[in-house]
């Protein structure tokens, strides 16, 4: 079954085409073989009638014996052993009269008291064979008459061999073998030529695959049948996406190992300078809380780069659907926990059937951030509610709401600004919008901050990839 | 309060112990999710701070199963990857906060002390009966607003009292839950401190906060 199953489509094809295509022949060979026996023998058999006519109209009858009155109109049964032979005889007397030809033959069911053609009705033909020996098989005919002043029929039979049927039926053999063979070859061969030509393009995306493993081309170009087009769309997408977190990592990288010099710069300085000994205790205090800064800003960096570094891809690729409403009540359930001291309640008015077209992860991070950085800086109440806003392309938006002091406007543009370096970014600002920019406009959406009805802070996110569930 | 520290990070799990321990509380660790289940079912404490990437057996696995064994006290979860999602079916399974790593020691017992305090019904740092107010955050007691000074020992036994505020609390509980194994169970060094807290909170004998329950324990009263 494996072995099958590796085998090759141009492999398959061509051993289904080969094994159909042998049934196909032989059975036809084999009716029309059939068929052209059958109208030779039917053929023969009117021939032979014609024979016994010939019979008929030559003998004749004196004193109860027969004799040929005249010269037999068919030259070869004046012949001996011209192979083929006639016969009078009656059924209780055996044979009456055999034809020059057959004078050297013998026809042992004609002796006497064998009875044959005794079954035969007055003008009654039969037809069949007779096998004399291993070489010789006849064809045979016998006719009954009723001859004037005898009471019993009279039976005429001729033979002929089958010698020339046998040469045709084989001559036409081996033609239509031939012919046969010829056909197959060339089905076969067209068969072959027609798999190359559908399968290329096959072939052509392997190598085409091949090329792009070694950096010879970037994408799959679009010339491909229409059936294999989806496929290669989204290869495309894949080697795209695969590229795009290529890329992600290596700046990742650079940001990474770039911001945390300065720290490490930093740390190595009060390091020496701790070293000296003239210091007192303040002043050891002092540094050692300088290092301490350096360290949080470290692992801050650190956290930040992670959580890019992880993050799915942009839309567009294979993207899952999420639950936006069951995610934000885990996240809610959760939050309601670790702020219990503050009493915090999240309104959860998001509608249910929504679906995020993404990574859980990302969405789990962009709500988790938001929704956290509410229940924070708020007093208590927190609201959270969706929107469908109808425009082309149409995007969901959803709404995060505090009652607590609101963010100032110039503050908030500071706040959401993406791509700051890290090293650039505020001491003690938290990293969990800069993560929520970034996921957000990953996905092609918008954030934007402003000040809530209640007074508070509201946060708005704009995403383009979601999907409304009708069927609740 | 007796706690239980779940870390496989033995540097990390032996420097939590040692501040923890040298903040007050008794420590009890185990080094692999196995372990810490075992002691998390066998004995009663006061919090666990659990890591979520355990050997053997899984941090939200031990949260889930000593939360179906119906173990009601607080636990603060160590994670190190920090997302959303982590956080989300950690505090899913039962926890009640977490804090990300790396973390500093005042962090974790800033978050300790909150749990414990909301586990034992109060909102605020300040626990309060009458005129006695005890701070959790700078752990210093004082009576009508004047300072007591009270030792370390003295202290935790207070404060155990107070989280448990019109409970009788057994003299073995109180030994389990704020001393170390290895302390005599049989001297009266108990009767000691609980005599000097009453001097000490209550030197003209007015409010009385401690009763002794003959037979059972001691019960501090809500005073008025």
């Amino acid at each position: 079954m494996n072995r099958l199953a590796s085998y090759s489509l141009q492999r398959r094809l061509l051993l289904a085409v080969t094994v159909l295509l042998s049934l196909f022949l032989g059975l036809t060979g084999y009716v029309l073989e059939r068929a052209f026996r059958n109208s030779l023998e039917t053929g023969l058999s009117q021939q032979l009638q014609t024979q016994i006519y010939v019979l008929l109209a030559a003998v004749d009858e004196l004193d109860g014996e027969f004799y040929f009155s005249e010269n037999l109109r068919e030259p070869r049964f004046g012949q001996l052993n011209a192979g083929l032979y006639g016969f009078i005889s009656s059924p209780q007397q055996g044979e009456l009269l055999r034809t020059p030809s057959a004078l050297e033959f013998t026809f042992p069911a004609l002796a006497a008291g064998q009875g044959w053609g005794q079954n035969l009705t007055q003008g009654e033909t039969r037809f069949g064979r007779y096998q004399a020996d291993d070489a010789d098989e006849f064809f045979v005919i016998s006719y009954a008459v009723t001859w004037e002043n005898r009471p019993e029929a009279i039976v005429f039979t001729v033979l002929e061999s089958t010698q020339n049927y046998q040469a045709e039926v084989t001559a036409f053999r081996t033609s239509l073998f031939s012919w046969f063979v010829a056909l197959a070859v060339l089905l076969v061969v067209s068969q072959l030529l027609l798999l190359r030509w559908g399968l290329s393009p096959l072939r052509r995306l392997a190598t085409d695959l091949k090329k792009i493993e070694s950096g010879l081309a970037e994408v799959l170009d679009s010339n491909y049948p229409v059936e294999l087009a989806a496929v290669t769309h989204n290869l495309n997408l894949l080697i795209q996406s695969e590229r795009k977190q290529q890329q992600r990592y290596r700046t990742t990288l650079g940001d990474l190992a770039h911001s945390l010099k300065t720290p490490l710069a930093v740390i190595q300085g009060e390091m020496q300078a701790c070293a000296d000994n003239n210091l007192d205790t303040e002043q050891r205090t002092e540094r050692l809380l300088t290092v301490q800064e350096q360290l949080d800003r470290m692992n801050q960096i650190i956290t930040y780069q992670l959580q890019r570094a992880v993050r799915s891809s942009s839309v567009g690729t294979l993207a899952s659907q999420v639950d936006i409403a069951v995610c934000v009540t885990k996240i809610s359930r959760a939050l309601e926990k670790v702020y219990a001291d503050k009493g915090v309640v999240i309104n959860q008015q998001v509608k249910p059937g929504l679906n995020f077209l993404g990574d859980e992860r990302d969405l789990m991070e962009l709500l988790g951030n938001v929704l956290d950085n509410a229940c924070k800086y708020g007093h208590g109440r927190v609201t959270i509610s969706s929107r469908v806003l109808s425009v082309n392309p149409p995007r969901l938006e959803l709404l995060i709401e505090d009652n607590g002091p609101g963010v100032a406007d110039k503050d908030s543009d500071r706040i959401l600004q993406r791509g700051v370096r890290l090293d650039s970014l505020a001491q003690g600002q938290g990293i969990g919008l800069a993560v929520v920019t970034d996921i957000v406009q990953s996905y092609g959406g918008k954030i934007s901050m402003h000040k809530a009805a209640t007074g508070g802070a509201a946060v708005s996110i704009l995403l383009p990839n979601f999907r409304i569930q009708t069927s609740a | 309060m007796r706690l239980l520290v779940v870390e496989d990070e033995s540097l990390l799990r032996q420097h939590l112990v040692l501040g923890l321990q040298r903040a007050g509380y008794v420590v009890d660790d185990a080094a692999d999710g196995k372990a810490g289940l075992f002691q998390a079912l066998e004995y009663d404490y006061d919090a666990a701070i659990i890591d979520l990437g355990l050997p053997e057996i899984d941090g939200i696995t031990v949260i889930r199963k000593l939360r179906e064994a119906g173990k009601k006290y607080p636990v603060l979860i160590l994670t190190a990857r920090g997302d959303w999602q982590d956080k989300v079916s950690g505090l899913d399974a039962g926890a009640d906060d977490y804090v990300v790593k790396p973390f500093r020691l005042e962090e974790i017992q800033a978050r300790l002390n909150a749990l414990l305090r909301r586990a034992a019904g109060f909102a605020s740092p300040q626990l309060k009966s009458g005129p006695i107010c005890l701070d959790t955050s700078s752990k210093r007691v004082t009576v009508d607003g004047k300072e007591v000074d009270l030792t370390a020992y003295e202290y935790k036994t207070l404060e155990y009292l107070m989280m448990h505020l019109d409970q009788v609390v057994s003299k073995s509980e109180l030994t389990d839950h704020l001393y170390a194994q290895d302390y005599d169970r049989d001297s009266n060094v108990l009767e000691v401190f609980i005599r000097r807290l009453r001097q000490k909170l209550d030197p003209d004998q007015t409010l009385q906060p401690i009763d002794t329950v003959r037979g059972q324990g001691y019960r501090l009263r809500t005073l008025g």
